[in-house]
């Protein structure tokens, strides 16, 4: 099989290692022979039709910042056009996150479908506007278009609601699918600091974005709930449906308050008949939505197996890779069978 | 059968006060049952199984339980009604916490009122529980919508 990967930032980088680390094991369980063929980054390409030499990728980027430095096969030719005059099977975009417009997101994904490619992105922007848009092109030109990792990281939830609960009908989803906003709300809790302090910790250990606006204001919870409500619940909606409050005004005090009452305070999510709303919520202590530190969670509730609960890690770049990497089997093990 | 659902506070001589009425009417009670692992606020749940009753007689019972502020919350296992507890964020007082707990009380009974005031110029926090049918359960949230935009309060909700 075949594969591009748009984007070798964090997520891209974790996706090369992970296909390393993975490499025979692919083989001996799937008889998967597995080729990056191109990277993409902002400079341009590194292309080898055979394969490229991943470890020497890696090299290449830690080294100079550019793909585009690979020897001999690295070019500047512009991602749009790597995707439509390279031949593979499928393309793994993980450029960075826009989740006002996209882009350019969007336009990779549906030139991905024309030239034949099935797609596997990690990105929150397409999917939490133009949902419905791509899956047309996904149908349109037969390909596969899976999404895993652009919600809950490692955690598994599309996959699991598609197909493992196949045949509930799901009601409701609900849960914590911002780890930044879980480790503020738990270190407020336990140490009794006010937000501006936990906010600037996690920032100098990396947990929290130089430019936190997208995780604290609820955003990222907000395009993460539109694409399971869109994906899983079939509804269509986009971000700007979304009752959306952040954690900013939560204070100790309130944390306080609401452990006085047997409940803590986290940043939920929630789909559901008429509810498409992100806000702190109280969550009994005993909860098992209480999780705590940078974990994820999500409790999603059906017709015949009633609540299931799944708990992960919802960032770093293996534990994304993790949700990628299964999109790739699933794909190659459907594209067997269709032959 | 019936089964109603109490929710009693947990301190000496509440149950007593929930049986009494039913005892004096005489309706059979089959069994009593504390749920004390689903213990919330200092609430205890209690489930009541008694005989079967005409919906008349079913109907004085429960308003007698209710003139003594016996919260019923559930009737053979429909909902009639619900503890919303909220914490609340933002000047809960200067912004006139009669009128704030004035207005939830035309839609539901607020029971229990916490305030934590750290600095009399910075924001402060409340807790509350609300007792509300559940028919006038969106009302309730409709009024809640209301006060967070007029008074900027953040009122955070249990499910």
């Amino acid at each position: 099989m075949k594969v591009i990967l748009l984007g070798f930032g964090i997520i891209g980088k974790g996706v090369i290692n992970v296909i390393r680390k993975k490499k025979e094991y692919l083989k001996n369980k799937y008889g998967m022979d597995l080729k990056v063929v191109a990277i993409c980054d902002r400079s341009g390409a590194a292309i080898d039709e055979n394969g490229l030499d991943l470890e020497l990728a890696l090299r290449v980027k830690e080294e100079t910042g550019k793909i585009s430095k690979y020897p001999e096969k690295g070019t500047s030719l512009p991602i749009v056009e790597v995707i439509k005059s390279i031949e593979a099977d499928a393309l793994i975009e993980a450029t960075p996150t826009n989740i006002e417009s996209g882009e350019p997101a969007k336009t990779y994904i549906i030139e991905g479908f024309k030239s034949g490619k099935h797609v596997i992105t990690a990105n929150k922007g397409p999917l939490a506007l133009y949902f419905n848009e791509l899956l047309s092109y996904a149908k349109k030109y037969d390909r596969i278009f899976r999404y895993e990792a652009s919600v809950g990281g490692a955690m598994p939830i599309i996959n699991l609601a598609k197909e493992t609960l196949a045949g509930n009908e799901i009601t409701e989803i609900k849960g914590i699918l911002n780890g930044t906003t879980n480790y503020i709300l738990t270190k407020m809790e336990r140490e009794k600091l006010d937000f501006d302090t936990v906010l600037k910790e996690a920032q100098e250990l990396g947990i929290a974005e130089t430019n936190p606006h997208q995780d604290i204001s609820g955003l990222d919870t907000a395009a993460k709930i539109v694409i399971l409500a869109n994906s899983i619940m079939n509804m269509e909606v986009t971000i700007r449906g979304v009752n959306i409050e952040g954690i900013t005004k939560i204070t100790p005090e309130a944390l306080s308050m609401a452990n006085k009452g047997g409940y803590t305070i986290k940043l939920i999510g929630e789909v559901g008949e008429n509810k498409l709303e992100v806000g702190p919520k109280l969550i009994p202590l005993d909860d098992p939505l209480n999780v705590k530190g940078s974990l994820n969670v999500a409790m999603l509730n059906t017709d015949l197996a009633k609540e299931v609960i799944v708990v992960g890690r919802g960032a770093g770049d293996v534990e994304t890779s993790s949700a990628i990497l299964s999109d790739i089997i699933n794909i190659y093990l459907k594209s067997k069978k269709m032959g | 059968m019936i089964i109603l659902d109490l929710e009693l506070k947990d301190a000496p001589g509440e149950l007593i006060k929930a049986l009494t009425p039913i005892s004096k009417m005489g309706i059979n009670i089959h069994s009593v049952i504390h749920l004390r692992e689903k213990k919330v606020d200092g609430r205890i749940p209690v489930r009541l199984v008694v005989d079967g009753l005409e919906d008349k007689t079913l109907n004085e019972m429960i308003d007698e339980l209710e003139k003594l502020d016996v919260i019923i919350t559930k009737v053979n296992n429909s909902i009639r009604k619900r503890d919303i507890d909220l914490v609340v964020i933002g000047h809960v007082v200067d912004t006139d916490i009669r009128d704030t707990i004035d207005r939830l009380n035309k839609y539901g009974l607020v029971i229990d009122l916490d305030l934590s005031m750290p600095d009399p110029f910075k924001e402060s926090s409340a807790r509350m529980k609300i007792i509300v049918d559940s028919e006038k359960l969106n009302d309730l949230y409709n009024e809640l919508d209301k006060l967070s935009k007029e008074k900027n309060l953040l009122f955070i909700k249990s499910f």
